[in-house]
C-alpha cells in the first residue's frame, strides 16, 4: 500500500518565505525585577545582572544577553490564551510565531523548537525599549519516519530604540 | 566585586575543556518557575496528563527557552568581564524531563589571532546525567591577549580587523 505524503509547502506557504515584519517595539520598557525573574529561573546568579560594582563594565546591572528575545508578551489587546484550555487539544502555543509576521498556514499540530544560530553584541538594560525585526528566512518540508515535517527558519534583529544592535539569531521551528 | 577576569587567549589549548556549568536535578517546580517568567503556557511544560498522553511523551519538558540561556552561561561565565562570547548556534536534539541534571560543556576546536585579540571556537553542549548529548552546537568566542585590552564593550567585530 503507498500513502501519497502530502506537500505543505503550498503556493500560500511559499508566498510568505522572505516575508519581513515592520520593526515592533516591544509595549513595556525592561524592568529591572523582570530580569531578576529570568536570570533567577536560569539559575545564574552572575553579579553583572544585579550588582552595579560588577558591572561597570556595561554601564549597570543588565539584562542577560538572550532576554530580549522573551520580552514580546502579550498586549492588552490580545486574547487571553489561558482562555482556551477548556479545549483538551489546545496546546498553549500561539501559533503566529512573530508580532508582525503572518502566520504559517500548516496543518500540522505539534510545534517544537528545533534550535538557536546567535550573533550577540550587547546587553540590554533596564529602562530600554526593545525594538524586534524578524523575517521568514525559509519554509521547507522533509519528510521523516512520522511523517511530515516543516521547518520555519525565522531571522530575527534585536535593537535599542535609539538602534543600538542588540542580538541576531536565526531560529528553527519544527512543525509536525 | 569588580569585573571578573575571563579566559585569555595565550592559554587556550586546542582541545581543552572550559570549565562546565551543571544545572540540576531538574523539577518540576524549576520548569515551571521559567515558564512562569516567560509567559509561556505551552502546555507540555507542566500539564503532565496532556504531555504524556495527547503528545505521547515520557514526562513534562525542560524547556528548550531555559536550556538556550544556559548555553549563553556557559560561554558568558569563561568569556569574564574581559571577553565576549559572540557567536553560539545549537540544536534541541535532545528531550530534558524532571529528574534530569544538565551539564554544559564546551571543547576547543580552534584559535587565531585576530587584531589586537584572539577568536577561540568550540564545541558544545548538554550532557544528561547518563552522558546523552540533547543540545549539540559550535561557539566562538572573543579573549583578549595576555597583558593586551580586555574585549570592548559593546562588542562590534570590526575590532578584529583593526590593527
Amino acid at each position: 500500500m503507498s500513502e501519497t505524503i502530502p506537500d505543505y509547502i503550498t503556493p500560500e506557504v511559499k508566498a510568505v518565505i522572505g516575508a519581513e515584519a515592520p520593526p515592533v517595539t516591544a509595549r513595556h520598557a525592561v524592568e529591572s525585577s523582570e530580569v531578576r525573574r529570568f536570570h533567577q529561573a536560569l539559575i545564574d546568579n552572575a553579579p553583572r545582572f544585579w550588582n552595579p560594582e560588577s558591572s561597570r563594565r556595561y554601564g549597570g546591572p543588565v539584562a542577560p544577553m538572550g532576554f530580549p528575545v522573551h520580552v514580546f508578551r502579550r498586549t492588552e489587546e490580545e486574547p487571553d490564551p489561558l482562555a482556551m484550555m477548556d479545549q483538551p487539544d489546545y496546546d498553549g502555543v500561539d501559533r503566529a510565531l512573530r508580532p508582525g509576521l503572518p502566520p504559517v498556514l500548516v496543518p500540522l499540530k505539534r510545534l517544537m523548537n528545533g534550535g538557536y544560530e546567535y550573533e550577540l553584541f550587547r546587553h540590554a538594560r533596564p529602562g530600554e525599549r526593545i525594538v524586534l525585526k524578524s523575517r521568514y528566512a525559509d519554509i521547507y518540508q522533509r519528510n521523516g519516519r512520522t511523517g511530515p515535517i516543516v521547518f520555519v527558519v525565522i531571522d530575527d534583529s534585536y535593537e535599542t530604540g535609539t538602534g543600538e544592535k542588540l542580538l541576531r539569531s536565526t531560529n528553527t521551528i519544527i512543525l509536525r | 566585586m569588580g569585573d571578573t577576569q575571563g579566559a585569555v587567549f595565550d592559554d587556550i589549548e586546542i582541545g581543552q575543556d572550559i570549565p562546565k556549568v551543571v544545572k540540576g536535578p531538574m523539577t518540576t517546580a524549576h520548569i515551571v518557575r521559567w515558564s512562569a517568567a516567560m509567559e509561556n503556557w505551552h502546555r507540555i511544560h507542566y500539564d503532565w496528563k496532556y504531555a504524556t498522553e495527547h503528545d505521547g511523551l515520557p514526562d513534562i519538558m525542560v524547556n528548550g527557552s531555559w536550556k538556550q540561556h544556559v548555553m549563553i552561561q556557559l560561554l558568558a561565565d569563561w568569556a569574564g568581564d574581559t571577553g565576549w562570547a559572540w557567536k553560539v548556534a545549537f540544536q534541541f536534539r535532545g528531550m530534558n524531563v524532571p529528574g534530569d541534571t544538565l551539564t554544559a560543556w564546551g571543547r576547543v576546536t580552534g584559535k587565531e589571532r585576530r587584531g589586537r585579540f584572539g577568536v577561540v571556537d568550540l564545541e558544545i553542549g548538554m550532557l544528561d546525567q547518563k552522558g546523552q548529548e540533547g543540545t549539540p552546537g559550535t561557539a566562538r568566542v572573543v579573549l583578549p591577549l595576555r597583558g593586551g585590552p580586555p574585549v570592548p564593550y559593546p562588542f562590534d567585530p570590526a575590532v578584529l580587523d583593526a590593527g
